[in-house]
């Protein structure tokens, strides 16, 4: 029975009751002076890290009454050195943001009519329970999908590890096909050790006093995608007089600080890394002795089978494969046993034929993949001046030691792996591999994380074989399974087409899934098709108008987490705790809980440590799973709270070098890289036993793709792009792109006054050329449309913009929820991104950039009910006065 | 006597927002819509892709003949001999806006619901506690400074005189003297101020 004085409106129901008992007696925006803190007031400072984003910054937060009233860098931070940027800083508005998720809410009356009702937690957990239980029993536990992403996640595993032990092999995260996970994958393949981008807090070089004296920032603006943290670490490199090559369509603050500035066409990037990685290799600006003794690429490839020969298999993980090279002196194939035999004088470059079969170097196969890629012919596909192509290689190979750090953007075209591969055979080839000064490095670790920042254990042992074999795009893209992960599309149209199978169930965690994935038009779709979806997160999105139960998780200064930030272990420590929110990853394991309670028998297993093992029995509270991480170095959470931040070692003996070059204790030799070779692979054959077998990261053996993946980078041209399809191109002839802002990490912080005061709605950069071409003025509304649909922004007109090209960052409304858009219609970027094939080979990353629009003013002005003032955002401050 | 400023390193400004934004308003519990310093974007110009750009935050200048100080009708508006700062006096304050309209760098702003004019102390309260003022304390970029221009120890000081040839004030049309100092190596300085700068790019000029 419903009770109807229990039915609210959406937003009423999210409004505060008894909200004085918790807002004291300071004001945060509120339109009058300040009351400053009288010296007598007992202030608490918590020692705790910021999840605004995926940077975990120190920050000292100030607890009066039970009320964060202050937030501050922690000095002793030391990637962010007491800094925080605004979208730390408006931490508290996020926090007391009066439409917060209060508690869980369940749907009254049709889908999106914004009717709820608060239920119990119990209430919650059985009702999702019964659902998730339902679905398996009629449909198989394969016909549940989980998601997270969407910004600032604080454990993504915790979903993987849920779906893992009830039984669904689909969960996804926009950002595993086409954010990151490219890059983690073939950094890892090639060179095993971490990737270096500087928005992922890797690049840890860059913190501490560094030899590095060339960066290149390709695709990534530190300086807006984590300011205080590497946007501050590489302007202290610059003040020191270390040189910048920055990569960008758009003349970002790192691009006018660089020292020189290549303003590539969106999506062409691998044209022009073929191009440096051509022009190092035909000038020799190669490392010689480092690619001859630490790389593949003198080893021999079957042109046939494309693998390299193997005549010996290594015994077991410490001992490598022997592989073949063409001895000089004896003008003869030989084995050579790692690491390395003076008695060889082995060909780098060279095609040998032996018994009518031709081998060649691992060399001379990249040569042959990059020889047409000439400095004129690269300017001319990335639209770039031959002459300024040629001054950056040279900037980088001559001032050494130098690093490429590669950001998100070569993440979203379906170009991914392949830049990624490229970019690190770049480092590779010139050397900059664990030597000081380099950003490819594996220093130490505390031990308490296996993997860093992301604590909870997977468990992919709960998931049989017969499930992992039905992952949703799981045998076509078999790079995905680095991360455990289904193909956003896959798991979408299967919805849509019952093929290979329907899917009826979706539990999501973030931030907005129409505003972060492609083609929003179709998450619209998918969700009509859905019998029961639920949402978790900390304030309603587009989501949630159209889930059926909400629940309310913690805001990042209410939560607890272990925080690795280079030689130092930090707490995230709650500040304080609101309403009836819970850790999200708490949620799942309270899910489990009540899914075991229902009788699912993997689910009773998860909470048994004898049977866990080292993937860790499920936890009642988050003190309870911490303590069994720091554990591993003799202490509890409570103590290393109470003692974070501190140094678990000393920065010299944590920044180890030429790792390596260290002896194996076990096997005598260096222990190499973590490859198959031990060597770096930039010919990477396991690419093909990936595509074949999913192996080394799928459980378990899984059938062929459709075909082989490359062992070399390859180039595609965009899609929709004008040489591809200049008939589509006649129509939308400007290229779009996207690209970071300082104010909200993915579709985050929307809600937040202080912030969206800066920046009410989404600019579109454009060229003053392309402006007065399609009559466009400056701070004109516009209209962009692409195949797919159209949107509006505000036009940026600046010579900032590279001619022929646009860029838009994601945006929602957050002030249009409870309209017929749900935020999500009207300015919303990937209204127009493209969710379908061409997918990336070995990951399935699909079109968020690179495709084409047309832009035209827009008479009907701003969007309907959009906030465009800053006073609009008056109602989401958090309420209360002195 | 004492004057004290912020100096801004241009170059080492990353237009990030934070510190010089969000945390001045917060520290200072300012109210939608207004802001205690401004941040302007300074470029592009050139021609693509020939560009210059810098970020330039600007607060009041501390000027040593403050136009502001010289048209306050209740003497509200003061210039304090022990730090040199200038300060509205909340209490005297009659909201006639004379002082907004005498600056000519568009330092303060009129807070609608108390009726006074409001502007920059450097963070008075937390230099009083020892603490050093919000936008300085967070700037990421490590850009902003404060400090005494007449204590030659001081650091805002020495990186005026380590950066000789270097050191800009704003276009000072009145005779205000500007305090504040700007350090900019690597652009070429616009002499427009920063407001006028805004609406020629915006087209508005």
């Amino acid at each position: 029975m419903l009770n109807e004085e229990k039915i609210q409106s959406y937003m009423q129901s999210l409004t505060i009751e008894g909200m004085t008992s918790i807002v004291k007696d300071v004001r945060f925006f509120d339109e009058t002076e300040p009351e400053i803190l009288k010296a007598d007031d007992e202030v608490k400072i918590v020692k705790t890290a910021c999840r605004a984003c995926i940077a975990n910054c120190g920050v000292l937060a100030y607890v009066k009454h039970g009320r964060v009233v202050k937030l501050e860098g922690n000095p002793v931070d030391p990637m962010s050195r007491g800094r925080m940027c605004a979208k730390g800083l408006s931490g508290i508005q996020a926090l007391y943001n009066p439409n917060r998720n209060k508690y869980p809410l369940e749907r009254v009356g049709e889908r999106g009519s914004g009717k709820w009702r608060r239920i119990t937690w119990d209430e919650a957990l059985t009702k999702i329970g019964t659902h998730l239980m339902e679905t398996k029993e009629k449909y198989g536990a394969e016909a549940v999908f989980c998601s997270t992403g969407g910004g600032g996640n604080p454990e993504i595993w915790s979903i993987a590890r849920f779906c893992n032990i009830f039984g669904t092999p689909n969960w996804f995260e926009p950002g595993c096909a086409q954010c990151y996970l490219p890059r983690v994958l073939s950094y890892t393949m090639m060179y095993g050790g971490v990737d270096p981008s500087i928005a992922d807090s890797n690049a840890l070089e860059l913190y501490f006093d560094t030899e590095i004296k060339c960066l290149v920032l390709w695709g990534t603006d530190p300086s807006y995608s984590c300011p205080s943290s590497g946007g501050r670490a590489v302007n202290e490199l610059r003040a020191k007089g270390v040189k910048t090559i920055v990569v960008d369509p758009r003349f970002t603050p790192d691009a006018a600080k660089a020292d020189v500035w290549l303003p590539i066409r969106p999506g062409t990037d691998v044209a022009l890394q073929l191009s440096w990685i051509r022009y190092i290799m035909e000038n020799k600006l190669y490392d010689e002795e480092f690619v001859m003794k630490w790389s593949d690429l003198p080893y021999l490839v079957d042109t046939e089978t494309k693998m390299m020969l193997r005549p010996k298999k290594g015994n077991g993980p410490d001992e490598p494969d022997t592989y073949m090279v063409w001895d000089r002196k004896t003008n003869s194939m030989q084995p050579l046993e790692y690491p390395w035999n003076d008695a060889l004088d082995p060909v780098l470059d060279g095609e040998f034929e032996v018994d009518g079969k031709v081998y060649k170097t691992g060399y001379r196969l990249l040569w042959e993949r990059v020889e047409e890629w000439t400095l004129e012919k690269a300017a001319e596909v990335c639209w770039l001046d031959a002459a300024k192509i040629e001054e950056a290689i040279l900037l980088y190979t001559k001032t050494l030691p130098s690093g490429l750090c590669i950001g998100v953007a070569t993440d979203q075209t379906p170009n991914s792996v392949q830049a990624a591969m490229s970019a690190c055979i770049i480092d590779c080839l010139v050397g900059n591999v664990e030597r000081p000064g380099a950003l490819l490095q594996r220093f130490r670790t505390s031990g308490t994380l296996r993997m860093p920042n992301y604590p909870v254990p997977q468990a992919t042992k709960m998931l049989p074989k017969e499930q992992l074999l039905k992952r949703l795009g799981g045998i076509e893209h078999k790079g995905l399974h680095i991360w455990w992960a289904g193909h956003p599309t896959s798991i979408l149209d299967a919805v849509l087409t019952g093929e290979p199978y329907k899917p009826h169930m979706w539990i999501d965690r973030s931030g907005n899934k129409f505003g972060v994935v492609a083609d929003a038009q179709k998450v619209e779709r998918v969700v009509h098709e859905l019998d029961y979806i639920v949402h978790v997160y900390m304030y309603p999105t587009s989501f949630s108008a159209y889930a059926d139960i909400l629940i309310p998780a913690a805001e990042w200064l209410e939560t607890d987490m272990l925080v690795e930030t280079c030689n130092m272990l930090v707490a995230r420590q709650a500040a304080t705790h609101l309403w009836e929110a819970c850790d999200e990853t708490l949620f799942w394991s309270r899910l489990a809980k009540k899914c075991a309670e229902l009788g699912h028998e993997n689910c009773k297993k998860a909470f048994d440590p004898e049977f866990m093992g080292e993937d860790l029995a499920y936890w009642d509270t988050m003190d309870e799973f911490f303590d069994q991480c720091t554990g591993k170095i003799g202490m509890t959470w409570q103590e290393v709270k109470d003692k974070a931040p501190f140094e678990y070692l000393s920065v010299d003996d944590w920044r180890t070098y030429y790792v390596y070059k260290q002896l194996d204790e076990k096997t005598g030799k260096p222990q190499g890289f973590p490859t198959p070779s031990k060597k770096i692979e930039m010919y990477l054959d396991s690419m093909i036993t990936l595509s074949r077998t999913g192996q080394p990261y799928a459980a378990y053996e899984l059938p062929p793709a459709s075909k082989d993946y490359d062992p070399l980078p390859y180039y595609l041209e965009p899609i929709e792009g004008p040489y591809n399809d200049p008939e589509l191109a006649k129509e939308f002839p400007l290229v779009m792109t996207n690209g970071r802002v300082p104010f909200y990490h993915h579709s985050t912080l929307r809600n937040v006054a202080a912030l969206r005061e800066m920046y009410p709605v989404p600019e579109l950069w454009m060229h003053p050329t392309d402006a007065a071409k399609y009559g466009v003025a400056p701070g004109d509304w516009v209209w962009i449309e692409s195949l797919r649909g159209k949107i509006r922004a505000k036009a940026y007109v600046t010579e900032g913009m590279r001619p022929g090209a646009v860029c838009m960052e994601r945006f929602w409304t957050p002030e249009t929820l409870n309209t017929k858009t749900h935020g999500w219609k009207e300015m919303n970027v990937n209204v127009l991104t493209k969710a379908s094939a061409p997918f990336n080979d070995v990951v399935g990353t699909y079109t968020l950039r690179a495709f084409q629009v047309k832009v035209y003013k827009a008479e009907e002005g701003a969007p309907e009910g959009v906030w465009t003032k800053p006073e609009d955002f008056k109602t989401w401050l958090p309420i209360g006065n002195a | 006597m004492k004057q004290y400023i912020i100096l801004v390193e241009l170059d080492r400004c990353i237009g990030c927002h934070g510190g010089c934004q969000v945390a001045c308003k917060t520290e200072n519990q300012i109210a939608l819509g207004p802001s205690r310093s401004k941040m302007y974007t300074m470029g592009p110009t050139g021609h693509y892709p020939d560009l210059q750009m810098y970020f330039m935050p600007v607060m009041c200048q501390q000027c040593e003949n403050p136009s502001c100080v010289a048209v306050c009708p209740t003497g509200a508006c003061y210039k304090d001999e022990e730090d040199g700062v200038i300060y509205i006096d909340q209490d005297m304050c009659i909201g006639c806006q004379s002082c907004m309209r005498a600056c000519p760098f568009q330092c303060n702003f009129f807070n609608k619901e108390r009726h006074v004019v409001d502007k920059c102390t450097i963070c008075v309260q937390k230099r009083e506690a020892g603490e050093m003022p919000a936008c300085v304390r967070n700037c990421a970029g490590g850009a902003l400074h404060y400090g005494d221009i007449n204590d030659p120890e001081s650091e805002v000081s020495r990186l005026i005189r380590e950066n000789e040839g270097h050191v800009y004030t704003l276009r000072d049309d009145n005779g205000n003297h500007p305090s504040a100092k700007y350090i900019l190596k690597n652009c070429d300085w616009i002499e427009d101020l920063p407001f006028e700068f805004e609406k020629k790019m915006k087209g508005e000029m």
